[in-house]
């Protein structure tokens, strides 16, 4: 019997298919199972295919993104996916006629106000843009506005075509100045991409076509049980199971979705001879033919699980790690922030010393005191320098040696290390790994 | 940057638009997945019970564990499937990380910290559920198939070398494998570590998983 999983795996695809219809996901690969060395690529380049890189119309835009595309090129790829990567890249760059105009006018409309933008995302990074940058944000509005003047009235066409909901594009006039670039119509990009919401039910601003949702074990239980009541996932209807349920924000949209995949789980397994050939090749060709008469298909199992297992160990240490370390950068950040505020309020400071404080910390550029160690001993031994660094400056010894030395206390709390930095920390990388 | 605020604006913008797009297919994926898994695991709970409750009823024998071999087959690969899925979050979540360090370092911007932030919450990255179902499944594999003891550092070894003698494997056992590998490849010491590198990685049975004959992804016809 095909493993159950499969099949809702690959309809999970078709899905995807269909929805990201003019843009091919390769992100959404076949069988839902991953090669990864098809997946980082497809992160750069798949998306490039399809828009947003801008044709050379104007002047100073490409210059930027196609200084940025020589430049990836140039550097040593961490790996052999990104120099995939960088080739398609610039591949792509010169050959598409894409909507970025269009995308553009969007995405600027949405970013000087943080009304209801459809992708939460989207407003969330324009609350940190707009915070890190008023100047910009002005800017930006008045470019927006520019643009919509300039705009091709074939747009006023395509944005009634689309399902997003931003009443502030007001029916463009034409007049030639930016080019008038036919803007490809990319559905799914126009479409809110934020349809879903950080918990179980949609916002309720997105369009009714695919409201996404997340769905937990709880919400699925309910879910056999209004199907149970009605009589199996064959004689259940969407709608008597909408209201079986009763769950706020569960649109029926939700619910057929739900149905289809449980009633192709379900079924799989059922159905006629044909699949169960189609099961039994697939059991072999999984396992390999050799591999199950060598070793017997229990032992196959056994290693199998053996290497999965050991996978999702090293996710997890991988995963904590990732967090522990942004967590760290954030906190710096802060104190950053923080100690820059304090300065700032005293007045006058001169900014040279502050700079030298702040400048190596973001991570951006760092003298490289790191190499041979361990991050987190880096980490700390950095703060450590830059510690004393201000003392030294002679600026405002209390106030800012104080923050500092707060600062450190603080973060020697948090990583439990103690005088000489980072020894206790790296034990303990050490011990996790 | 304060040569040309409008370009570097727009610029930037656009690459926050372009990301954005990538985050959102991601999380339409992975929840995709997620529901299929979170259905996938309760049939499998379901059949169990069903074989079970059918066998100390009255089944036969050979029913029984033809029935249970067919189990076993499914949810070890149930389980592959979840573990690949978090290894999609997790690769996806480490490319973000790169591209907005070296967008940072080409355009001396500082977007990557706050935007990193976002990242975090993601649902693509949020991950707690798989994990979950992951363990549980983990905890079924070893009651319902290994209840024999067998397991010794010698036998793994030999099993793995008989594996490289024959046929390249396929499947989900094989992009498992190529997910270790990538993993100890991308943490391979690198020329720009920084703050928020991962430190390098020493896989268990590193020579193990690096005798298996991997296929190529793409099937050449």
């Amino acid at each position: 019997m095909l493993a159950m999983c499969f099949f809702p795996v690959s309809s999970g695809r078709e899905v995807m298919e269909n929805s990201a219809s003019l843009q091919e996901s390769s992100l959404a690969p076949s069988n839902g199972t991953l090669g990864n060395s098809s997946l980082s690529p497809s992160i750069v380049t798949d998306h490039m295919c399809a828009s947003a890189l801008p044709h050379v119309q104007h002047s100073h835009n490409p210059a930027f993104i196609s200084q940025s595309s020589r430049d990836l090129a140039s550097l040593p790829p961490l790996d052999a996916s990104f120099s995939q990567s960088t080739a398609s890249l610039i591949h792509t760059q010169g050959n598409k006629d894409v909507s970025w105009s269009l995308d553009r006018l969007q995405m600027f409309l949405d970013l000087p106000e943080n009304t209801p933008a459809p992708n939460q995302l989207v407003e969330s990074s324009t609350g940190v843009l707009a915070s890190e940058d008023h100047n910009k944000k002005t800017n930006w509005q008045e470019w927006a506005d520019d643009l919509i003047n300039v705009v091709d009235p074939d747009w006023s066409k395509i944005l009634d075509n689309t399902n997003v909901l931003n009443p502030r594009v007001e029916v463009p006039k034409p007049s030639g100045d930016i080019s008038k670039q036919q803007p490809q119509f990319h559905q799914n990009q126009l479409v809110p991409h934020g349809e879903f919401s950080s918990h179980a039910y949609p916002s309720s601003t997105a369009p009714p076509t695919k409201p996404r949702m997340r769905w937990t074990p709880e919400l699925h239980e309910a879910f056999l049980e209004a199907v149970n009541q009605l009589g199996g996932s064959e004689r259940a209807t969407p709608k008597g199971i909408l209201k079986l349920m009763n769950v706020e924000g569960l649109t029926i949209y939700h619910v057929k979705s739900h149905l289809q995949k449980y009633r192709t789980a379900r079924y799989m397994p059922e159905t006629s001879e044909g699949t169960s050939e189609k099961r039994i090749t697939s059991i072999e060709e999984m396992k390999s033919i050799d591999l199950k008469t060598s070793i017997g298909i229990t032992e196959a199992l056994r290693l199998q699980v053996e290497v999965q297992k050991q996978l999702h160990e090293q996710l997890e240490i991988q995963r904590n790690l990732q967090l522990r370390i942004e967590e760290q950068g954030r906190y710096l950040q802060m104190m950053f922030e923080k100690q820059k505020k304090v300065e700032d309020e005293k007045g006058g400071v001169p900014s040279s010393a502050s700079d030298d404080l702040l400048a190596p910390l973001p991570g951006s550029k760092h003298p490289p005191c790191n190499n041979g160690k361990s991050d987190s001993e880096a980490l700390e031994q950095d703060h450590s320098r830059t510690g004393i660094g201000p003392g030294n400056a002679g600026t405002n010894e209390d106030k800012s040696s104080s923050g500092v030395s707060t600062k450190q206390k603080m973060l020697e709390t948090e990583s439990t290390v103690h005088d000489e930095s980072g020894f206790s920390v790296s034990k303990r990388a050490r011990t996790e790994k | 940057m304060a040569a040309e605020p409008t370009k570097y604006g727009k610029a930037k913008a656009e690459f926050v638009y372009m990301l954005n797009n990538e985050i959102n297919k991601f999380n339409v994926f992975f929840m995709e997945q997620e529901e299929d898994f979170i259905i996938c695991h309760k049939e499998l709970q379901q059949r169990i019970k069903t074989v079970m409750d059918k066998w100390s009823s009255n089944g036969s024998r050979t029913e029984y564990t033809d029935e249970m071999a067919e189990i076993r087959n499914d949810i070890v690969d149930f389980h592959g499937e979840m573990v690949l899925l978090e290894n999609y979050s997790n690769i996806n979540f480490t490319g973000l990380a790169k591209i907005l360090k070296k967008y940072d370092k080409r355009t001396g911007g500082l977007l990557r910290l706050p935007f990193i932030q976002k990242v975090l919450k993601q649902p693509f990255f949020t991950i707690d559920l798989v994990s979950k179902l992951v363990k549980e499944c983990g905890n079924i594999i070893d009651e319902v198939l290994f209840p024999i003891e067998e397991d010794k550092e010698e036998t793994k070894e030999q099993k793995g070398a008989i594996m490289v003698a024959t046929e390249p494997v396929k499947g989900i056992f094989r992009n498992t494998v190529v997910a270790l590998l990538t993993m100890e490849e991308i943490r391979r010491v690198s020329s720009t570590k920084d703050h928020f590198s991962l430190p390098p990685l020493n896989l268990p049975h590193s020579h193990l998983i690096h005798s298996f004959q991997l296929n190529s992804p793409i099937p050449i016809l």
